[in-house]
């Protein structure tokens, strides 16, 4: 900045300079009249010049003094920039700082939104859940009415059964024990005659007899079989390790004792079963009963015993090559008293395969047969695999 | 007949199984000694001389004793009772003869110390045959109680 101070007074005390200047020449030049009136014009002036330098002076003491306030405003002003400078700088890294956190702040606040629409979201399927959660304890209360209910049917149910199951075995008993006695005196009785008056009886006479004593033999073996059937509904099943290959040998032997015959039976490596061992030989007596009674009139009857583990299950099969089925009928093979072939055929009474249906299904098994008319049947049966071995052996 | 040689004591209600017995064991020569009884409490007074055998000596007992369960009034297992819980008794063999092989009383037959559970078959000549190896059994081979 320019001082006004600084060019004025100079100006000034060179003008008047040049006036005393003037003033002392027109002095030497001018007349003595002149003379004084220029001496007082001098010593004026000369005067008016050293209060003016005085002046003078005192501006340049004022301006040295203003000079150093003025220098020392000029540092504090720089000393100000400085500082305006870094606290510029400062602020423009808080500003940089203050967008950062700025953007920071949007993406938080867009995972914020996200966030709540998720969370709106949830909400929403909460409510739907909880919806489903009171219509499906709505259900169950339901259920439980109903289970209750039923559970009271079932306990009738079972009392119910309990009574029938007395009185069958009542029945059972009595059929037992009074069908029988009659019949074994009509039995007894019609032998009697034919020993004690054999001698007046003709052929015709004796055949009659005959007659009553065999039809008196079969309805005791009818008994008998009804008997098991209905003694099977009762027993329980008590499971062991059963060995196959000597079950079959066993039941053979008995068979050969009552039965003569000339069937080949095949069988090798059966697999063991888990199962009762009197009802598993029941079904086996039955079967193989049956595979020699159909295939006795065959020249060369061959009966076969095969095992295979399939699909988690024991299966075992009987086959001969006896006078087989339709498998038109297939169905009534396994119902009590029903026969695919008359009396005079083969005898029987119709309950054998009942009994192996029912023990098979008493173990949770399957009963099923295959079979060509005049070339032989297959019976199979089935028996859950993974049951636990019991340790008993048998 | 002689009550003091009695060999066979037979308790049967039913007169046709009894005479289909008693003829079975005459077929094996073996009925000589056979007394049949028609229920339990004349079986009692026979076997402890009481009542109709009042003064029988029964210090001489049957070699065996054949016993049907069903009976009217005293039944079989009744007798069999009090026939083993008796000193004088206990001893001689008792083989249960029944109509059934149902009846739910063989093992309590055997409990009370049956010796033997037969059941009667259908068929004569079968029922035969067993009445015929009973008594050769328990009569011939059989070595009594002293």
């Amino acid at each position: 900045m320019e001082s006004k101070i600084d060019k004025h007074p100079n100006s000034y005390n060179e003008e008047k300079t040049m006036t005393a200047l003037e003033l002392s020449e027109q002095a030497l030049e001018a007349k003595d009249e002149e003379k004084n009136e220029i001496a007082i014009k001098l010593a004026m002036a000369v005067k008016e010049l050293s209060f003016q330098i005085e002046e003078n002076g005192k501006r340049a003491e004022e301006l040295i003094v203003a000079n150093k306030e003025l220098a020392f405003q000029s540092a504090q002003k720089d000393k100000r920039a400085a500082e305006l400078v870094s606290a510029n700088k400062e602020l423009a890294f808080q500003n940089e700082q203050k967008d950062k956190r700025a953007a920071e702040l949007d993406i938080a606040n867009k995972e914020l939104a996200f966030q709540n629409e998720e969370k709106d979201k949830r909400a929403a399927e909460l409510v739907i859940a909880n919806r489903e959660l009171a219509f499906q304890k709505g259900e169950k209360k339901k259920r439980a009415v109903e289970l209750i209910d039923s559970n009271k049917e079932v306990d009738e149910l079972e009392k119910r059964v309990k009574e029938r199951t007395e009185d069958l075995e009542s029945f059972s008993y009595s059929v037992s024990h009074d069908l029988r006695t009659p019949l074994r005196a009509i039995n007894g009785y019609a032998q009697m005659l034919g020993e004690d008056y054999g001698n007046v009886l003709d052929a015709e006479g004796k055949r009659l007899l005959g007659e009553v004593r065999s039809n008196a033999k079969k309805m005791g073996v009818l008994i008998d079989d009804l008997l098991t059937f209905s003694r099977l509904g009762r027993k329980g099943v008590r499971k062991s390790n059963v060995e196959m290959n000597k079950l079959i040998e066993t039941v053979l032997a008995e068979i050969n004792q009552s039965l003569a015959h000339n069937a080949e039976i095949r069988f090798s490596n059966l697999l063991p079963a888990t199962a009762d061992y009197i009802l598993l030989r029941q079904v086996i007596t039955n079967l193989l009963s049956n595979a020699i009674k159909y295939s006795s009139k065959k020249e060369n009857p061959v009966i076969e015993i095969k095992s295979e583990l399939k699909n988690g299950a024991l299966i075992y099969s009987v086959s001969d090559n006896g006078a087989g089925f339709d498998m038109q009928y297939v169905n009534k093979l396994f119902g009590v008293f029903q026969r695919l072939h008359s009396d005079e055929e083969f005898s029987g009474t119709g309950v054998g395969l009942a009994i192996v249906q029912r023990i098979i299904h008493k173990h949770d098994g399957k009963v099923w047969a295959q079979g060509i008319e005049g070339e032989g049947a297959t019976f199979f049966f089935s028996l859950p695999f993974n049951e636990e071995k019991t340790t008993e052996n048998v | 007949m002689e009550y003091n040689t009695v060999e066979i004591l037979l308790i049967e209600d039913n007169m046709n199984d009894a005479e289909l017995a008693i003829r079975a064991f005459r077929k094996g020569n073996i009925s000589n000694n056979l007394i049949h009884l028609k229920d339990g409490a004349q079986a009692l007074e026979f076997l402890f001389g009481t009542g109709k055998f009042e003064g029988r000596d029964t210090s001489i007992k049957p070699k065996v004793i054949l016993l049907d369960l069903k009976m009217p009034k005293m039944d079989g297992l009744e007798v069999l009772t009090h026939i083993k819980a008796n000193k004088l008794t206990k001893a001689i063999p008792v083989v249960v003869l029944t109509s059934s092989k149902e009846h739910p009383d063989i093992e309590r037959a055997y409990s009370l110390g049956a010796n033997s559970y037969i059941v009667k078959p259908v068929e004569f000549d079968e029922f035969t045959k067993i009445v015929a190896d009973l008594g050769f059994y328990w009569l011939l081979k059989n070595q009594p109680p002293v």
